[in-house]
This record gives C-alpha cells, structure tokens and sequence, in this order.
C-alpha cells in the first residue's frame, strides 16, 4: 500500500493549479477543521460558515505557507480564531450595559464548564497531533482504536506488515504522538489558564 | 517536567485517550466537505492579498465598551494600498487608502454579488450587507489590484 503524498506535495501541487491536490489536502484535514469548529459549541450554519472560511483563507495562503508540516496547527488556530471572532459577533449583535456580562468569575456552573473545556482541549489537541503523523502511525493506530480492536493478525492482512512488527511500530508511533508539537506546552497552558482564573 | 499529562507517558493510557479523542469528532457533512473543496475555484492569481490588519470586533478594549454600536470597523493592508470599511447592519462603507478610484467587487463563496465604484477620493459603498465570508476585489485604476482576506461581515 503506497503512502499518500506527503503533506507538502499537496500543498505546492495545489498552489500551483492542481485541484486533485486540494482535494486530498480537504479530504485529509476536513475533519480536523469541523470537529474544532464544533468544540466551540457554534450552530451548524455558523460552524459551516467558519469551515468556509478558513479552507477559503487556506487557498489564498498555500504560495506563502512557512512550513508545510504546520499545516494543522495552522488550520486549528485559523479555524479558533474565526469561531471566537463568529461568538464576538454574536454579541455585538446583542447589546447589553450590564457590566456583569463581562465577568463569568461568580458563575456557579463554571467549574463543570472548565471542565468540559479542559476535556474538550486535550482531545482537540490530541486529534490535531494525529492529523500531523506519517501516513503509516495515522493508518495503524486508527485501526487500533477501532471498537472492538481487531487482532494483530487483522492488522497485519490489512496493512500488509508483518505481525511481528506490530508491536513495536505501535510503541514509535505513540511516541511520536507523544512528542508532537501540538501537544507540546499543553501542561503549560492549562496551569496558565489556571492561574489566569483563580487570580 | 513532562509536556503531556503524566497518564499520557503510558501507551495504553495515550491509545485509550486517542481512542475516545477520534470518537468523539463527528465527521464532518458531506456538504461541508464539497464546498471546501469548491472554494478551489477563488485561487487569485493576478490579485495582491490585502491581508485583515484590524478587527474591532476582535479588539478586547472595543469589547468591552458596549456603547460603541453596531458599526464595524476593519482594516485591511497591502503593500501599497490599505482599504478601511465600516459595516453596519444594512451594508458596509469603504476607503481605499491612499486616494484613488477604481473598481469594486463585493465576492461570496457563492461568486460575485456586487460591482461598484470608488469615486477619487477612494469612497464606495455596498448594499445590503452579505452573509457568510467575503472578499472584496479591487482594481483600482492606477494599476493595482488586490482583494481582502476572506472575512465574514
């Protein structure tokens, strides 16, 4: 089984005319961009808007991509940034003068919230390191977390590896997880958040 | 110290979180997935990028201050032409910067919806106000032509 093109073919394929290419580069990232879109609790029509939005921004960007390897990161913080520009919006639209709107520091419900949003980070972050491993991690590993798992020697048929190397290709692929940049710093934010809220 | 939470430094545990990470993301519409696909068709290849330069829905001080309105204010940069455009809630009012006419396109992702002109000192106005992202094209007549970052209004 051949490995999808790198990332990086995609991305200078597409900028230079090639739809294919833009395809797979949706076909591949589009679920990593609605799935962070819809952690920020937005409607569909909103959360379809803000998808639009980035993948619109991302074609008018791929000439001038840094680094091609940053390309979820990239989609993750452009698909934040519009979801919070979107919730923004939504309350300019509802103006209100009570000063009390503005500081959610005496709510009782935000420790369950903060909760949630916790939970909802770490998995956001987690699926985001996913997106950016090799071909083969990201095709072993999605079928090692199928329910039920399949037994190794499924695996093996279906990937065309050897049974025996399952094993340790799982250990260095869950490293590699491990140390991805996108959760790099995640302990980090989260005593910052933290601190920002017991201040 | 770690840099992931200390029960993700164990395989199982890590596979596990993943596990529950991947299930919990719905995939998306296939609508969602064939319009990103279709926005392929808005490449710009002869338009500079006027990239979004301020927001001031986004600008934290602007926020707070409830009595600021409904007015918008954005700013968009190139390199040598900035366009300003206020948006209210029946259309939007614009500058380019420095002065000059030209050429004003108002574009969706569902194609272009608005022409109009920019008189010489730079001004135009579009109306109604569109939904969804937009972009708008300027060609102006000194040459230059850019168009905005996609932006919902």
């Amino acid at each position: 089984m051949l490995d999808d093109p790198p990332v990086a073919t995609l991305i200078v394929a597409a900028a230079q005319g090639d739809q294919r290419a833009w395809d797979a580069l949706v076909d591949r990232y589009a679920g990593l961009v609605w799935s962070t879109a819809r952690g920020y609790r937005l409607g569909d029509s909103d959360a379809e808007d803000v998808c639009q939005t980035v993948w619109l921004r991302l074609v008018e960007q791929l000439g001038s991509l840094r680094e091609p390897q940053a390309l979820p990161g990239w989609l993750v913080t452009t698909t934040r940034r519009e979801c919070l520009r979107v919730l923004r919006l939504a309350q300019r639209a509802r103006p209100t003068d009570d000063p009390q709107e503005l500081d959610l520091a005496d709510d009782p419900d935000r420790t369950a919230a903060d909760r949630d949003l916790l939970a909802g980070e770490r998995a956001e972050a987690l699926r985001e390191a996913f997106a950016s491993l090799p071909q083969h991690c990201r095709a072993l590993l999605h079928l090692l977390v199928a329910d039920p798992p399949p037994a190794y020697s499924e695996v093996s048929t279906r990937l065309h590896i050897p049974v025996g190397s399952i094993g340790p290709t799982r250990s260095r692929c869950l490293d590699k997880l491990r140390h991805c940049p996108a959760l790099a710093g995640l302990l980090e934010t989260e005593a910052a958040q933290a601190y920002t809220r017991n201040r | 110290m770690s840099a992931v939470p200390e029960p993700w430094e164990d395989d199982e545990r890590l596979l596990r979180a993943l596990q529950l990470a991947v299930r919990d993301a719905a995939p998306p519409p296939h609508r969602v997935v064939e319009a990103a696909k279709a926005v392929y068709t808005w490449r710009t290849v002869d338009a500079d990028l006027a990239a979004l330069a301020y927001d001031s829905a986004m600008d934290e001080l602007a926020g707070q201050v409830r009595s600021s309105g409904p007015v918008r204010t954005l700013s968009f940069s190139a390199d040598d032409v900035h366009v300003e455009v206020e948006v209210g809630d029946d259309g939007l009012v614009g500058q380019l910067v420095p002065p000059g006419a030209g050429r004003i396109e108002l574009w969706t992702a569902e194609g272009q919806v608005a022409a109009v002109t920019a008189d010489e000192l730079g001004c135009f106005c579009i109306s109604p106000r569109p939904s969804g992202p937009v972009t708008l094209r300027c060609r102006l007549d000194s040459g230059v032509v850019i168009a905005t970052e996609w932006l919902p209004l």
